[in-house]
């Protein structure tokens, strides 16, 4: 199988069907990452079309580096962060609307909320390293990067958010397992 | 779970699950995971919030994504297709090179080392100038002590000096050349009480040796007294009187200048020197004659005209003299006024017409003093907002980032 840096290389020189088969690759966990941090599954469509063609035009910077996943996750986060930007400057139309709840086949509703909402009872900045890590795979390096903090900071951060996780869920748990 | 009892911390337990650690620490503590079960208890800990996270799945990706990624690249490749040419196209290339940092980081370095420039260069060519001014400066401070500490030696001497015929000349002890120099200054005063004004005047002239040259004073109607005196003060004194003058009242105003006369002083001497040989040696004719009496008659008016330039030159020098041993200070005084209520205010029409004149200046006056204002600062103003644009969008793009990245 063609690597995704080999990929994104052959889209350089301006391969469409190099870009179709990293858009097939990366569909779903670019979906992901915007509808695990917003609610409105709309937006996070939009934003996921937005950051596939930010690649696309963007890919003459691409330089072999950096991994094609670092610098797509690169991409995203700079999407996403503009799309607070704004969302900020317009307060009303927030992300605070009612919980539209996916609906992810073959999983229990409940423990998808149960764990969202331990994951947003998280501080910001330890949120944002621990979904980078458990969903999109990166390195700390790589995540480190991205935030333009140290390596060093990404490491306590995760740590404190998976410990800080840990105590959640396991209070909701035993919450969960009274109600039952 | 510390250090001390511990080889590893927690969060290279978790490190090593996340796979960061290199080969032979991430084996180590592989060992210590197996040995401990506190750090296993840990590291399970560790793995099942990850299990837990695991079950936060989304929706699968609507089919709307890729049909609408496909139409945005077919407008894409549309627009590029259709990249307008000639000077519209030239013109967006030209606007990519204006967004492109690196063209605006040195465009940013340019204008600042400019404006350094032009901040820096009237200051450079200034100082040579300034050192100039200052060795001139100095020259003339040492010059001047120089002469008064000669003055002051010769003080008992000035008298004959003066009548004695060519003056001392400005050979110092040492035999090197000291400047001469005459000074002059001007004091303006205000005073409150006028009345004993001149004989305090005359009295500080005489307590310093000097004398008045010229004295007018003036009583006018309706309006403040004044008096204008020149005093010709000894020049080791000149301090001392302008001091004493200064106490007479308000000084208003006080100025002091010195012209450097060695030049005209040596001249002279010289041409003196020659005059005077050449008189002795018309005299010498003149003693041993053996001529006509035609040619006696000759000598005899050639010696009168020699004798008459030395004369001249004598008087000149001394006078000379006079002005650098005496300086001149000319002092102005007028008395603190206090005007009376004369006559009536002007009519109301004429106020109403002055205001009105008045009015109309300050109209005119501040039309142009804006014009004036803005051909000055604004090139300065459109020069610091240029340099200042970079930094400034940089700055901007920056905070706006780190806002994002934190939540």
């Amino acid at each position: 199988m063609t690597s995704d840096e080999q990929l994104i290389l052959e889209l350089q020189q301006g391969s469409d069907a190099a870009f179709t088969e990293l858009f097939l690759r990366y569909r779903e966990r670019v979906y992901g990452f915007f509808r695990r941090r917003m609610n409105d599954a709309a937006k996070a469509e939009e934003l996921a079309q937005e950051t596939f063609l930010a690649v696309l035009r963007a890919a003459q910077r691409y330089e072999p580096r950096a991994t094609f996943r670092a610098y797509l996750f690169g991409i995203a986060f700079n999407v996403l962060a503009a799309h607070r930007r704004k969302t900020a400057l317009n307060k009303a139309q927030s992300d605070n609307a009612p919980d539209e709840v996916s609906d992810p086949s073959g999983t229990n509703p409940e423990i998808v909320i149960w764990v969202r909402q331990a994951v947003e009872r998280l501080e910001a900045a330890e949120r944002e390293v621990l979904l980078l890590r458990e969903f999109e795979e990166l390195s700390y390096e790589e995540i480190a990067k991205i935030l333009y903090v140290p390596v060093n900071t990404v490491r306590s951060r995760l740590f404190r958010a998976r410990m800080a996780l840990r105590e959640i869920l396991a209070t909701k748990s035993e919450n969960l397992g009274g109600r039952k | 779970m510390t250090p001390s009892t511990h080889p590893f911390e927690q969060e290279e337990v978790m490190a090593y699950l996340d796979g960061e650690l290199a080969a032979n620490h991430a084996a180590s503590v592989a060992a210590h995971l197996r040995e401990c079960p506190e750090c296993a208890a840990l590291a399970k800990q560790m793995r099942d919030v990850s299990v837990q996270l695991s079950n936060w799945s989304v929706e699968p990706a609507p089919a709307s994504l890729t049909k609408n990624l496909d139409a945005a690249r077919a407008e894409r490749a549309l627009a590029k297709v259709k990249k307008p040419r000639g000077f519209d196209g030239w013109l967006d290339g030209k606007f990519s090179l204006l967004t492109n940092r690196w063209v605006w980081g040195a465009v940013s370095v340019v204008a600042v080392v400019a404006l350094l420039i032009a901040v820096g260069r009237p200051n450079l060519l200034r100082a040579p100038e300034a050192e100039r001014m200052a060795s001139r400066l100095a020259y003339a401070r040492r010059s001047q002590s120089a002469e008064l500490a000669t003055k002051e030696n010769a003080t008992s001497d000035l008298e004959s000096a003066q009548t004695a015929t060519p003056g001392p000349s400005p050979e110092a002890p040492n035999g090197q050349t000291q400047p001469m120099i005459a000074r002059t200054a001007s004091v303006s005063l205000i005073v409150k009480d006028f009345g004993p004004l001149e004989a305090s005047v005359k009295a500080i002239a005489q307590r310093h040796n000097g004398y008045i040259a010229n004295l007018n004073s003036t009583s006018p109607q309706d309006a403040a007294r004044a008096l204008t005196a020149t005093l010709r003060i000894p020049s080791a004194q000149l301090e001392a009187a302008i001091a004493e003058l200064k106490q007479l009242g308000h000084v208003e105003q006080e100025s002091q200048s010195g012209e450097e006369v060695t030049k005209e002083f040596t001249d002279r001497a010289a041409r003196m020197k020659n005059a005077r040989a050449t008189e002795e040696r018309l005299l010498d004719v003149l003693r041993n004659h053996t001529g006509q009496v035609k040619d006696i008659l000759a000598t005899e008016q050639e010696i009168a005209r020699v004798r008459g330039d030395i004369e001249q030159m004598e008087s000149d020098q001394r006078a000379l003299q006079t002005r650098v041993d005496f300086s001149t200070v000319e002092l102005s005084a007028q008395e603190e006024y206090k005007a009376s209520l004369e006559s009536a205010p002007p009519s109301t029409g004429r106020r109403l017409r002055n205001a009105a004149v008045q009015g109309y200046r300050t109209v005119v006056d501040s039309v142009i003093g804006f014009g004036v204002w803005a051909l000055q600062s604004l090139p300065t103003l459109l020069l610091w907002g240029f340099v200042a644009f970079a930094p400034a969008r940089w700055l901007w793009k920056r905070l706006r980032r780190t806002p994002a990245s934190q939540s």
